[in-house]
């Protein structure tokens, strides 16, 4: 059974990159472009984990975090911020709502596998060449 | 989590400290007495903050080998301290510029005096993003449309060749821009400099045209690597949110 991942950014460019460091591993990987429709995706596709984004149109991260941990259905999903925000106040209220790991843009692809895999099990993709550790 | 502690949080996710020249000089500059020579000792502590300041205070000078102002004091005297606290916002930012081009796209860029690049000319890609709070201005990154067709590809993964497509090169350099910004703006809200960062605009340009934004200082950078040439424009007014105006020169160098 892959592992379900959600990344909810507004930039495709992100949305790409992240779908790209997957793609060695037995993953799959859905897409949102606002804190809005990654509700949506999570209530309905209830992803292993959520990738997640802070500005964006429509609804921020913040306000999609602070949703999901108030939704019983949600609520466990584990979060991890992906964000180019590390102010120390964002920081501190971020890991207040409960998300579980923060990755600061600019990222490389090795540092979200390392953060992602710390979360949940990744196998590498059958038939294709082990992942670079 | 019962208690929140930031420095142990910012191990655990690996988060960067801001600049201590950053924090210091703010922190000086909000008190309405601050002595120039404490200003200078702080300028004086970070060797890139210092070069920065002696290219604004040496307008003329082509190279750093043709400064005729040659010490932080007398360059102080001369832009006023406002100027410097702009600068100081400058280093986050050539800091999260290079940082973004090296981990995103794995290009290695270096800050180099912007006369010695050559302006670019025609058709180019301009990414411009706002920022308003207790720190007000803009930030506007341009490249020759060819390097940004490299940078999108290398950050992509894919041959330049076959981003015919220019929305994805404008997203890709939206992003970047995203990031960089995103970064300084953590900075600058970290130094008490609360401030909003609006979403990147992303144009192709057919001439460069003079940023607009809010009164204040304007800091040009150029970076080059490897085929590539970054040229970056920062407006700011460094004392939206600071009672500096008794410091602040009444047009600052560059505006």
């Amino acid at each position: 059974m892959p592992v379900k991942i959600l990344s909810v950014d507004d930039s495709k460019t992100i949305r790409m990159l992240v779908a790209k460091a997957f793609r060695p591993y037995d993953a799959t990987v859905l897409e949102a472009g606002n804190g809005e429709e990654g509700l949506a995706v999570a209530a309905r596709e209830k992803p292993d984990l959520i990738i997640l984004d802070v500005t964006m149109p429509v609804m921020d991260g913040v306000t999609m975090l602070t949703k999901l941990k108030e939704n019983a259905e949600l609520k466990h999903i584990p979060v991890v911020m992906l964000t180019a925000e590390s102010g120390r106040d964002n920081v501190m209220h971020i890991a207040r709502l409960g998300a579980r790991d923060y990755l600061v843009k600019p990222f490389k692809e090795d540092q979200l596998i390392g953060k992602v895999s710390r979360i949940v099990s990744l196998q590498p993709r059958a038939g294709t060449p082990a992942p670079a550790s | 989590m019962a208690t929140l502690d930031y420095k142990e949080l910012a191990a655990k996710y690996g988060l960067e400290p801001i600049p201590d020249s950053v924090t210091r000089l703010t922190q000086l500059l909000a008190k309405q007495d601050a002595e120039l020579e404490d200003i200078a000792r702080v300028v004086t502590a970070d060797p890139e903050l210092t070069v920065r300041l002696l290219r604004v205070a040496n307008p003329r000078a082509t190279s750093d080998d043709e400064f005729t102002i040659e010490t932080v004091e007398e360059a102080l005297m001369r832009t006023g301290v406002g100027c410097v606290l702009l600068l100081a916002m400058g280093v986050p930012l050539t800091t999260a510029i290079i940082k973004t081009f090296q981990t995103m796209a794995g290009i290695q860029l270096q800050n180099v005096h912007p006369r010695s690049v050559a302006p670019i000319k025609g058709e180019h890609v301009c990414g411009s993003i706002g920022f308003s709070g207790k720190a007000e201005g803009r930030v506007e990154l341009r490249m020759a449309l060819p390097v940004a067709r490299r940078v999108a590809g290398a950050v992509l993964g894919v041959d330049p060749q076959e981003l015919q497509d220019p929305h994805a090169v404008s997203d890709t350099i939206g992003e970047l821009l995203n990031i960089v910004t995103g970064n300084f703006k953590s900075n600058l809200c970290d130094a008490g400099l609360n401030c909003r960062i609006e979403p990147p605009k992303v144009t192709i340009a057919s001439e460069v045209t003079p940023l607009s934004g809010p009164v204040g200082g304007v800091e040009r950078m150029a970076f080059r690597g490897p085929g590539v040439e970054v040229f970056v424009t920062m407006v700011v007014n460094p004392w939206a949110g600071l009672s500096v105006r008794a410091h602040a020169p009444a047009n600052p160098p560059g505006a």
